[in-house]
């Protein structure tokens, strides 16, 4: 089977004046697809920059990045903006939904831009993505009428509206109470495992981590750890 | 058209905020309209008050003046003398009274005898300006008839019509014979039939109607007409009217923005004001639709950063916010025009005691088309600044922050 994601000898180096600060020392990461993995690693160790440029928000100063078996890391802005719309999924620590639309709009939002409105068919999936995400009662509140953890599950149905290759997550439970919290890592694992979704959830969470598949820990720009999940916790 | 959509979405979530913006331009197109129907009102108060008792075009003889002769001889040259004495005149009028008949930008024609002339009433003598007319278009130039204070308008043989001012130097009144001197020396005893008072004093003072019949032998133009005063239906195409006259019939034609220009440099400085004082409006306006996007693109940064993170296009996003300023623009301008007829219109309606209008004012010039499309315009041309900075969003400093 071919890897959803296959990351080579990535190095990111920032300028901050005269000063040069290497943050990704040479990064190889490869995931299969239906994996659920987490990115582990303490502040400053690169993992919030990994995850940007593979979901192609930041280019690499070097390096290989191919999804879903395309190369991507020479991609214009537009090209980049296209790939993202269609192959990948978004899921921030804040969620950012549009405050003034309703549930379904929010999730149907990523398709309908590109296709210039919302169809019935987007409609559709939108709902069912929200009926999937336990949210069938919410479909048509405002987003700002939601509660924490409801916005963060909406966030995830509109991750998986253009049925992304693979799913970014950044802290997602990280502006969240713990029963809400429990809840999305519960829903994003459901959907992993119903669904087939790949997920690359970068976090500092153990607990977080204790719930995925695979562990892939960063530390100081390198991959300092990458290994199969011996046992999933509940 | 979803970024339409997004954009209404935009203006509806605030509410408040949206009408105050609407407001604003409003404010703005209101006292646009306001000026310029002001600007305009002014303008034609001025226009009719100068063309309402006068020829908007005159048809005059070219003046003649003494020329250098070619001769054969170049030691000796010949110059061609005008008689002064003899008096110019229009002799084929009758055929420019046809051609100016044919036009249909012509509202009257007088064909006139001009000239100057005494009364003398007893050892009174004053000077006056004799307008010799068809008794039967007495009014087409100048609405004399209607302006009568004292007798009738019915000129006769040898009846003369004279200005209230005029009348009370000489002690003149309606009924009363006058001796009529012209400037060639003749005399006749005419008889004031009328007094009139137009209140400008150069007509009341200084002017005198009799029939065109009577004047011939006076002026001693047995055939012709020394003037042909028209007016037009529209008084502002008299320049481009004269121009075509004195090429059809290669008289000097004469438009009374020429006989005015000090007037005319009046409506053009007034003019110009306007437009800087509209101008000043709509920037004002403009900016006030600039800042307001510009902060609604701020406060949306999150928004703009995951729209952007999952893919929607700089344009898309660009498209939301010059949306949003067409909206502002078309409906603030919209609403503007409406308050501006509707203020313009009530202020028409005042009047002074002597029910003339209080404020000269022209509630249908007050170019609601121009300031529409103009504030449309420049309403979506004020959301491109914040229209690109939104679409130029860094995703990931966006989200970040």
């Amino acid at each position: 089977m071919s890897a959803v994601l296959d990351v080579r000898e990535i190095r990111m180096t920032f300028r901050n004046g005269d000063e040069l600060t290497e943050v990704l020392k040479g990064i190889d990461l490869a995931l299969e697809p239906g994996e659920l993995a987490a990115l582990l690693g303490a502040s400053g160790s690169g993992k919030s920059t990994l995850l940007s440029i593979v979901g192609l928000l930041l280019r690499p100063t070097t390096g290989t990045i191919t999804i879903a078996g395309q190369r991507v890391e020479g991609f214009s802005d537009t090209e980049s903006a296209l790939f993202r719309n269609q192959r990948l999924g978004f899921i921030f620590q804040f969620h950012h939904l549009l405050p003034d639309f309703t549930a379904t709009e929010n999730v149907a939002f990523p398709a309908a831009a590109p296709a210039g409105g919302i169809t019935p068919s987007m409609r559709q999936r939108a709902r069912e993505l929200l009926a999937r995400v336990g949210l069938s009662d919410r479909m048509d509140f405002p987003a700002r009428r939601l509660s924490g953890g409801q916005k963060q599950r909406v966030a995830i149905a509109r991750a998986l509206m253009n049925k992304p290759d693979l799913v970014l997550a950044d802290e997602p439970t990280g502006s969240l109470d713990r029963i809400a919290a429990e809840q999305v890592l519960d829903l994003m694992r459901e959907v992993n495992r119903e669904d087939g979704a790949t997920f690359l959830i970068c976090t500092h969470d153990e607990h977080v981590a204790a719930r995925c598949t695979r562990r892939i820990t960063l530390q100081d720009g390198h991959v300092e750890g990458n290994a199969q999940a011996e046992s999933i916790s509940k | 058209m979803f970024a339409l959509s997004v954009a209404r979405r935009y203006l509806f979530s605030n509410p408040s905020q949206t009408a105050l913006l609407i407001a604003g331009v409003a404010l703005g197109v209101t006292a646009f309209v306001f000026i310029t129907a002001l600007i305009q009102g002014l303008a034609i108060r001025l226009t009719d008050d100068v063309t309402a008792n006068s020829a908007h075009v005159s048809l005059e003889p070219l003046t003649r003046v003494a020329r250098v002769l070619p001769s054969p001889d170049a030691d000796v040259e010949s110059v061609a003398v005008v008689s002064t004495f003899q008096r110019r005149q229009i002799r084929a009028w009758a055929s420019t009274v046809e051609l100016l008949r044919s036009q249909s930008s012509v509202l009257a024609i007088s064909p006139q005898i001009s000239g100057s002339a005494f009364l003398v009433k007893g050892e009174a003598v004053a000077p006056v300006a004799v307008t010799a007319i068809d008794p039967s278009g007495l009014d087409a130039i100048s609405p004399i008839s209607t302006e009568l204070v004292s007798g009738d308008a019915n000129l006769g043989a040898d009846g003369i019509l004279i200005g209230v001012r005029l009348a009370e130097n000489l002690g003149l009144s309606a009924g009363q014979p006058v001796l009529f001197r012209t400037d060639r020396g003749i005399d006749r005893l005419l008889t004031v039939r009328g007094v009139f008072q137009t209140g400008l004093q150069s007509l009341d003072e200084r002017v005198a109607y009799l029939s065109i019949q009577t004047a011939r032998p006076l002026f001693r133009l047995p055939e012709g007409v020394t003037n042909i005063e028209i007016k037009l239906i529209d008084p502002n195409s008299a320049r481009e009217f004269a121009a075509f006259l004195h090429e059809a019939t290669g008289l000097r034609a004469t438009s009374w923005q020429e006989k005015n220009a000090s007037l005319e440099g009046a409506l053009t400085a007034q003019a110009q004001t306007g437009t800087l004082i509209q101008l000043f409006s709509l920037i004002s306006v403009l900016i006030g639709i600039a800042s307001a996007l510009s902060l609604s693109a701020n406060r949306r940064r999150g928004e703009i950063g995951i729209m952007r993170a999952f893919g929607v296009s700089r344009r898309f996003i660009a498209a939301v916010f010059v949306w949003q300023g067409l909206l502002i623009g078309m409906v603030g301008a919209g609403i503007g025009c409406l308050s501006g007829f509707a203020l313009c219109a009530w202020l028409a309606s005042l009047t002074k005691p002597d029910g003339t209008m209080a404020l000269p004012i022209a509630p249908a010039e007050g170019g609601y088309v121009a300031v529409f499309l103009l504030t449309t315009l420049g309403a979506v041309l004020a959301s491109v600044i914040p229209a690109r900075s939104a679409a130029r969003l860094d995703p990931l400093e966006a989200i970040q922050q």
